[in-house]
């Protein structure tokens, strides 16, 4: 692997071509510009594009936060696919890599979505803190009742971006907000499950999903959103199911 | 975020907190939003052609019937319809068919399976194994429709 | 300079501690605009590991941050419910040089209020089986993870839902400086292009590794030096606790767990410009190497990410090599007491953990500034969830 060293003493540098999708408010319409950047093995989307800022423009702008896919802000379309930038390695993609922010959710500026459409459709909370699955034979520390980690779910709004059915209408609160709710279906963690349930039962809710799957595709965390809308609807069609059994039994 | 913060006297303000462009997905200048198929994984094109064979299928019902109300205007206009049956064009047009009613109908029992979360989590694996069912019996199909020509 | 209830003060850079001073000054009643020239916590803010310090690590070589750490670490678990993985650490002696500095770590925590627990090597295997089976001994500590992006955004959330306003994407490009004082700074706002002014009785630096970027521009040095250091993201949660190694710091000698993945730390050295840090491939390398000595599963593990943050430390250029020297609490300056310029602040060192108590001393001299006698509200305040922060 390349070091730092070795590149600074003159190994030639591999450039790549990046067209990058720009858009400042009062512009008629969007545009894309084209750089030239000097890449490495280790180099991200998200280090290819700060590159540009800091060398060739620095009025590009993007949302990052974290750099190790955690927190979620660094979502964009990579030649048409929804990918997080700083995980996606230049090395694998082509000699020409189109950038562009995601779909189906309002862009502020070049890369960045407002992401307040996002937020809008989840469920009133949802919390983000769950039992952890991980190492379950593990004793606990005394005074701790349960291992605990964050949700998979870093609100990255890929699957958002992803859904055909979210392309097609702002109404569908879609499958991040769903995959939410049935999470706390799962873990309830002072949720009411009997408003999720109504929440979810809703044409734009979970009844609007069309089985596309992309959600499931895009995600870069383990959520599988399209199996939990799934489940999800396994329990509202359970649901319908058992009342005319109960209506029998009130009967006699 | 942007649209409910501002600073009076900054300008731009007034731009900076309007709703900004929705980007729809499609390869290409012209996004074609849900449709388009290309770069997308398996699941959006078995969605895609979902569609695709469900409206071919209505179009071929309506076909359908046009063709049997022939049968109304007597023996010798539904025997010039059964020559035009019998030729290979059509038969191959039939075998299309068999392959849009298996697709439809097997897909449509893998989303049905999945959407009502009998077994959530197994969509691609459903997917291929109706593959196999289907393409099975699309070629017995095919063999006996374009064999009795 | 308008006072009191008029008064509006200007905070540059939107990391964990400008979040909490806007938050701050909001709860005391001044009016408070922050700009920021990316996305929120884009600086270090969101990058380091995640670690919610018991202040443990530095319960030996640094007491006073230490002290700092346990206290603030108390706080935000009452002020962030919700906001934290609370799984407690582990410091894993693994030679007998371990075991020589587990004794002055457990004087050092004493001394400092830290609570801990001895654990014998079956005791820390029992809670975490993919520790390394040569442990010698454990202790155990109030560490815990935090999600660095989005415990600030708490902060920002409940001060911009009090009435702060919260520009991301607005870069200042200079300050506005007439007769020794600062009176407000010239913004490029990214959104739209264009360029404007904003007014402040105090304009506060809390840009991080920044600050002597930006207190250039008032004609003034801080002594800040940037030393960034590598971390790495393994698929996989390889630990519950966080694992820290018994030692004097040195590079790779944490693992914190963070959701489904295992961040490896860290390393350090120094830097002139915080923008272009670099990754040293040697560096990731030895948090392989140091980061299975505690975890051996960490060889095998997917790899996630690799990236370098700067921290910010305070001290002179002159003084550190590695930067491991400076010490890593925090300062403000007044930079009418230390440069003769009225209007202008630097907050700046710090820790991700002691973000609340960095803005509580900064807004004190501030409000005493602004003669404005306000408490801190601050130890008390629940915070609003980082999602309000999207919420109209």
């Amino acid at each position: 692997m390349q070091t730092m060293e070795e590149t600074a003493t003159g190994t030639e540098a591999e450039t790549r071509r990046f067209r990058v999708f720009r858009f400042k408010r009062g512009d008629r319409t969007p545009h894309f510009d084209t750089f030239d950047v000097p890449i490495e093995p280790r180099t991200t989307v998200l280090d290819a594009m700060k590159w540009i800022q800091l060398h060739r423009d620095p009025s590009l702008s993007l949302r990052h936060s974290c750099y190790h896919a955690s927190c979620g802000t660094c979502g964009v379309r990579v030649n048409g696919r929804e990918v997080l930038m700083c995980v996606t390695a230049v090395h694998d993609l082509g000699r020409e890599i189109t950038v562009e922010p995601l779909a189906n959710i309002p862009v502020l500026t070049d890369l960045v979505v407002d992401m307040e459409e996002f937020y809008e459709r989840f469920p009133d909370e949802h919390p983000y803190v769950r039992r952890s699955e991980f190492n379950p034979e593990a004793a606990v520390p005394d005074g701790i009742a349960t291992y605990v980690r964050y949700e998979d779910c870093i609100e990255c709004g890929l699957c958002v971006s992803a859904c055909p059915i979210v392309g097609t209408t702002d109404a569908y609160v879609g499958p991040a907000a769903l995959a939410a709710a049935q999470r706390m279906l799962e873990e309830p963690r002072g949720a009411d499950p009997a408003r999720l349930i109504d929440w979810a039962d809703d044409p734009d809710g979970a009844w609007r999903c069309h089985a596309a799957f992309e959600c499931t595709e895009a995600c870069p965390s383990n959520v599988n959103p399209a199996a939990r809308i799934m489940e999800l609807r396994g329990v509202l069609v359970g649901g319908r199911l058992a009342f005319p059994g109960r209506r029998e039994e009130e009967a006699r | 975020m942007s649209r409910t913060t501002t600073t009076p006297g900054l300008p731009g303000m007034e731009e900076r907190t309007q709703r900004g462009p929705v980007l729809r997905k499609g390869i290409g200048p012209t996004p074609t939003g849900w449709f388009d198929p290309r770069g997308r994984a398996l699941g959006t094109w078995a969605f895609s052609v979902n569609r695709i064979t469900g409206l071919g299928l209505v179009f071929y019902l309506y076909l359908h019937l046009a063709v049997l109300s022939l049968l109304l205007a007597g023996e010798s206009s539904w025997n010039d319809f059964l020559e035009l049956a019998t030729t290979w064009v059509f038969l191959a047009l039939d075998v299309l068919l068999l392959f849009g009613i298996l697709f439809h109908g097997l897909n449509g029992v893998r989303v049905a399976l999945v959407g009502t979360g009998i077994v959530p989590g197994r969509q691609q694996a459903l997917f291929w194994a109706f593959t196999v069912i289907g393409t099975l019996t699309l070629a017995y199909g095919a063999i006996h429709i374009l064999g009795s020509a | 300079m308008a006072t009191g209830a008029a008064a509006h003060v200007l905070i540059i850079g939107g990391g964990g501690t400008g979040g909490a001073l806007a938050h701050d000054l909001t709860l005391r009643g001044i009016k408070v605009t922050l700009v920021e020239r990316g996305e929120i916590t884009s600086g270090t803010t969101g990058r380091h590991h995640g670690l919610l310090h018991s202040g443990a690590r530095y319960a030996v070589g640094d007491q006073e941050s230490a002290i700092e750490c346990i206290e603030e670490n108390t706080i935000l678990r009452r002020i962030c419910p919700g906001s934290f993985e609370e799984n407690d650490g582990l410091f894993v002696a693994l030679t007998d040089e371990d075991m020589d500095y587990m004794e002055l770590l457990l004087k050092g925590c004493a001394e400092c209020g830290i609570p801990t627990q001895q654990l014998t090597p079956d005791e820390a295997l029992r809670l975490e089986p993919l520790l390394n089976p040569e442990v010698k001994a454990a202790v155990r500590i109030p560490d815990g993870t935090m999600d660095a992006m989005r415990m600030p955004l708490r902060f920002f959330a409940t001060a911009k839902h009090n009435g702060a306003q919260i520009h991301p994407y607005m870069e200042v490009k200079d300050l506005i400086v007439h007769d020794r004082v600062v009176s407000g700074a010239v913004v490029h706002d990214h959104v739209t292009g264009k360029e404007g002014e904003i007014h402040a009785d105090i304009v506060v630096n809390a840009t991080g590794p920044w600050s002597e970027k930006v207190a250039a521009m008032a004609g003034v040095d801080v002594p800040i030096r940037p030393s960034p250091g590598v971390l790495l993201a393994l698929r996989g949660r390889l630990c519950n606790m966080v694992i820290n190694r018994c030692h004097k710091s040195g590079d790779g000698d944490i693992v914190v767990p963070q959701r489904g993945l295992s961040v490896v730390g860290t390393s350090s050295w120094t830097v002139d410009d915080p923008d272009d840090l670099g990754l040293p491939e040697d560096h990731v390398q030895r948090m392989y190497e140091e980061g299975a000595k505690l975890i051996p599963a960490v060889k095998q593990a997917e790899f996630r990410a690799a990236w370098s943050a700067a921290r910010p430390l305070i001290g002179s250029k002159e003084q550190a090599d590695t930067g491991r020297e400076l010490s890593r609490t925090f300062k403000t300056y007044d930079h009418k007491e230390t440069d003769d310029l009225e209007g202008f602040v630097t907050i700046t060192g710090g820790k991700g953990t002691t973000l609340r108590g960095m803005a509580e001393l900064c807004a004190n001299v501030i409000c005493a500034k602004l003669d404005v006698q306000v408490e801190c509200a601050t130890r008390e305040t629940v915070l609003l969830p980082h999602t309000a922060y999207y919420a109209a």
